[in-house]
């Protein structure tokens, strides 16, 4: 039983060892969230000046801005590539490599490997890889294509290097959920003459159903919020046709220094994540516990 | 028996797709500067060019992006876990007023994409001065709504009794935390480190902004900066690529199987 | 044991986080764009002026490669207002706009600079109702580099303008037997920077946008739709490409190199780059740019990077007078492809047969002193937004049929919108 004065000194202890996240919680997140939502009604200059009520004069100049619904129509493209090439690749890698063998190692490693090749390494070996058209790429496949010359390809070559940036991390998370199926089932499984086709897509897959759908969640956002391989694969190029919602915030914020766009897009990213993230949570209250 | 091989032909396909981009990045380092110009691409070059190495040792800081991505990393998985750790015992092991709301508060932060506040981050950062230190490559990311969560739902499981026991046994609560609540809970914990720590080392954009000097550039920033492609010398930049990388492919090819060993030993579903 | 990793680690943590920050004293830091050569012959120069006249008055000059000149610029604004300003940053004239609305610029009357010395043209490029903003260190121009061989062998001479380039382009491109093509007669696809010079020469001297190209005031109107100058530009443009020998693409410095493309237009600081990776496969040549007609007389704007300051003292100004002596200006420009700065190097009888022996960079020079001096480059906001709608627009126009007057009505109103935007937000007069 509880006492009062328990009570009370858990209160203090709490409050102390709970003060860390809620300081770095307040200073980082709710703090500049509050900042940006207020900006975006007021007319700042490049210097910080605040000039006055904006009214939406911020929110008219964005969307007036056809870059603006050009880089939220180029990152759902980048997602429709990527999300299920990257599902699709990684799945096909644990299930390959889920039992473990005498050779397995290597291909575990290999598979490891893009995670240790930082982002920025694997980004300018892509841009070289996918330059021109006498690209080694182009030599391989017996193709004439300016990858990152053309629109859509340049789209396709970043969805590319986005597998490459999350086939690490996603392999890992679904090798071991593999691993950890209990082994009584599986032998149960052999034993009733279950083949391993039979056995993969009856046992294995259902069991590690949540940990797919938490690697599928994680990409999917780190998709939405892509823009550093974009910064440094493409600039945005050609023509612009690689701009995410993302690259257009740091363009807009960092090189352009518009206080105004900054804030708005700002505040539009977060009305948008808070409507996907209720969205998954409604529908799937488990899973998102994982992440 | 087909089916076997068939197998197998696709696992190393893809295994061959997947270590491409690094064998090539190795085979270019060696490329002479027409080799990148040739009318055909090269896979292999002409003739091995080790002055590309020579050139991009011209930059003497590899050695300070390595330990710079390693200390930050490591310093922010260490805090994170810490601070993810303390919080996650508060909320299930003591009771007290307002911890409904305190947690959903810190929850709500989940909701919130950190990329989105680069700007009004970055200015909180540079007038606390703090621009060109550690502290502000790492502090915006040390708080994690995601592993506050999970840990919290790795320690729901322990029993209050227990707690209480150890309490009456004499025991601090730091020590029932390092002695007890970590260890049942090892997995997650060391999850929510290899995971702070991974998404420490790949972060590009907020080190690029908050720092100016070479001496505080972390790899990902380091190697976007070198240079040398913007002046052609695209041999250069893979040899600086591939003396970066090396030590990484390293460490990961040494701790691979316990990574591995840890993470399957079950514990990170709930 | 297990007890003790974790408060120690802690520790440390919190300890290591205080490290880094705190500038060196008797430091002057200079950001700067250069890479390659470029970098190696600038390292240089600040290690002999360490080692001389820094050691004399205590001072150790630090350069920092802070990625492409607008990378430069993003990084002195992000810095703005902190202690993480440089003392001095080496940007092109594409910073000025932001650096002259910026209350934390000292500019080079502000800080005592003798400009004197220096080339009038370069003065031009980076001088606004506030003054000299910053103090040019070496100067750029656009050039034409192209495939001598090819052109000899067609024996064909450089095309002073973009019909004369349309009247040789089968010439110098080349198609197989099927009709693909397999040397381009020209790659590229123009933006802001050729702009400058296929707008800018029209009728003598013609502008973007108003305010002289932004240099006086805030920019507030484009005129490349009501001077008729894109749509001139566009039509000539328009029937190079229907040739079928011209690549968009923006990666022509490859395709020029590589042989695959007889021409292109870069600027003149890319010489030792374009050398290096040619590899003696074919003789480069360098001429003119081609102009967008006969009118079209004012020749190029003069680019190339400027030293702005943010801090001044008399080591900064023994700094740059270091830097603009004759010798130091020379030895960058004979190294690296830039003109010098300073206008005495123009008439020192060692450079000027250093052009003689090196006709490739001489191109630069006589182009330059040929051009009208108020032929600037634009400044204006959301530059890097511009330069690639600009690409667009150009490549809706060759590639996709689209109808030229749309795509410059389109193209005025986005450069107008910027403005708008911008001014809106930024302007003191309401």
């Amino acid at each position: 039983m509880l006492t009062l004065s328990d009570m009370r000194t858990e209160n203090g202890k709490a409050y102390v060892l709970l003060m860390p996240s809620l300081i770095l919680a307040v200073m980082f997140s709710f703090y500049p969230l509050v900042k940006s939502v207020a900006g975006s009604f007021l007319t700042i200059s490049q210097q910080g000046e605040v000039r006055g009520f904006a009214g939406l004069m911020n929110y008219i100049s964005l969307f007036s801005d056809p870059a603006f619904p050009a880089s939220i129509r180029h990152t759902l493209l980048f997602i429709l590539m990527f999300l299920p090439l990257n599902t699709a690749l990684t799945l096909l890698a644990a299930i390959l490599t889920r039992r473990k063998t005498r050779w397995g190692g290597i291909a575990e490693y290999i598979f490891f490997m893009p995670m240790a090749v930082s982002l920025s390494s694997l980004s300018l070996i892509f841009r070289e890889m996918f330059r021109g058209r006498v690209s080694v790429i182009n030599q391989i496949l017996d193709t004439d294509i300016a990858w990152l010359d053309s629109p859509g390809t340049a789209l396709l070559v970043l969805a590319f290097l986005g597998v490459f940036l999350d086939f690490g991390i996603d392999y890992i998370l679904l090798l071991s959920s593999f691993r950890r199926i209990d082994r009584n089932i599986l032998e149960a499984a052999a034993l009733d003459g279950a083949g391993n086709l039979r056995t993969l897509i009856s046992i294995e897959l259902p069991e590690i159903r949540t940990m797919l759908s938490v690697t599928v969640f994680l990409a999917a956002k780190d998709a939405l919020l892509i823009s550093a391989p974009v910064m440094i694969l493409t600039q945005g190029g050609p023509f612009r046709s690689t701009e995410t919602i993302m690259y257009y915030y740091y363009l807009e914020a960092f090189r352009s220094g518009n206080r105004g766009a900054e804030s708005t897009i700002t505040t539009l990213i977060t009305i948008i994540a808070v409507i996907i993230m209720a969205m998954i949570a409604s529908r799937r209250k488990n899973d998102w516990k994982n992440i | 028996m087909t089916g076997r091989i068939f197998e197998k032909a696709v696992l190393i396909l893809l295994a061959v797709v997947i270590i491409f981009p690094v064998l090539y990045a190795l085979s270019a380092s060696f490329f002479s500067p027409v080799d990148f110009t040739d009318s055909h691409a090269h896979l292999l070059p002409s003739s091995p060019d080790f002055s590309n190495y020579s050139m991009a040792l011209s930059n003497r800081y590899y050695p300070r992006f390595i330990a710079n991505s390693l200390i930050t990393s490591l310093l922010l998985a260490a805090l994170r876990t810490v601070i993810s750790v303390l919080a996650a015992f508060a909320f299930t092991h003591l009771r007290f007023r307002g911890s409904r709301t305190v947690m959903i508060i810190l929850l709500t932060t989940m909701f919130i994409p950190p990329d989105a506040l680069l700007y009004p981050n970055y200015s909180t950062i540079a007038s606390l001065g703090l621009l060109d230190t550690y502290a502000a490559i790492i502090l915006p990311s040390v708080f994690s709504a995601s592993s506050l969560l999970l840990l919290t739902g790795a320690f729901s499981s322990s029993d209050r009794d227990v707690y209480m026991a150890s309490k009456i046994d004499g025991a601090g609560d730091f020590q029932y935390i390092v002695r007890i609540l970590v260890p049942m809970a090892g997995s997650f914990v060391i999850a929510v480190f290899l995971q702070t720590f991974i998404t420490g080392f790949s972060s590009y954009l907020w080190p690029l902004l908050v720092t100016s000097r070479m001496s505080m550039r972390t790899v990902q920033v380091g190697i976007s900066m070198l240079g040398f492609a913007e002046a052609g010398e695209y041999g250069a930049q893979f040899a600086a690529i591939i003396m970066i990388t090396l030590p990484f492919l390293i460490l990961l090819g040494v701790l691979r199987k316990r990574i591995v060993d840890i993470l399957s030993s079950g514990g990170m579903e709930t | 044991m297990k007890r003790i990793i974790l408060p120690v680690l802690l520790v440390l943590a919190l300890a290591s986080l205080a490290a880094g920050g705190n500038r060196e004293e008797n430091t002057i830091t200079v950001w700067h764009q250069f890479t390659g050569v470029h970098s190696q012959v600038f390292d240089s120069i600040l290690d002999s002026f360490n080692e001389t006249t820094g050691k004399e008055l205590g001072v150790t000059v630090e350069g920092v490669y802070q990625g492409a000149a607008n990378d430069v610029l993003t990084k002195v604004k992000a810095a703005a207002g902190s202690s993480g300003l440089p003392d001095i940053a080496a940007m092109d004239a594409t910073s000025c706009l932001d650096m002259k609305m910026s209350d934390y610029l000292v500019t080079a009357d502000d800080a005592g600079i003798d400009t004197s010395v220096l080339l009038p043209a370069a003065v031009r490029a980076f001088t606004s109702e506030r003054g000299l903003l910053a103090v040019p260190f070496c100067c750029s121009s656009l050039i034409l580099y192209y495939n001598k061989t090819v052109f000899d062998e067609a024996g064909v001479t450089p095309p002073r303008t973009i019909d004369e380039f349309t009247a040789i382009a089968d010439k110098v491109g080349e198609k197989d037997g099927d009709g693909n093509v397999v040397r381009y007669a020209f790659a590229g696809t123009p933006t802001t920077y050729e702009l400058g010079a296929f707008i800018g020469a029209q009728k003598g001297l013609s502008y973007m946008v108003d305010g002289k190209n932004g240099h006086f005031g805030l920019p507030r109107k484009v005129l490349i739709e009501s001077d008729g100058t894109f749509r001139n530009f566009l039509e000539h443009w328009k029937a190079f490409y229907d040739t079928g020998y011209v690549l968009n693409t923006s990666d022509q410095m490859n395709e020029f190199a590589s042989g695959r493309a007889a021409a292109m237009l870069n600027s003149s600081d890319s010489i030792p780059s374009v050398e290096r990776l040619t590899g003696g496969r074919f003789e480069i040549g360098t001429a003119f740019v081609p102009m967008t007609d006969e009118e079209a007389t004012g020749g190029v704007n003069i680019g190339g990077s400027a030293l702005f300051l943010f801090t001044s003292s008399d080591a900064v100004n023994a700094f740059i007078e270091y830097l603009l002596s004759d010798e130091c200006q020379r030895m960058w420009a004979e190294s690296t492809g830039y003109l010098p700065a300073s206008a005495s190097v123009y008439e020192d009888p060692g450079f000027l047969s250093f052009l003689e022996e090196n006709p490739l960079y001489r191109t630069a020079v006589d182009q330059t002193l040929a051009s009208n001096p108020e032929v600037t480059g634009i400044w204006m906001p959301s530059g890097y937004q511009i330069y690639h709608t600009y690409q667009s627009e150009i490549r809706e126009v060759t590639e996709n049929g689209k109808d030229i007057d749309q795509a410059v009505s389109d193209m005025a109103a986005f450069i107008q919108l910027q403005l708008d935007d911008y001014n809106r937000q930024n302007s003191t007069a309401q």
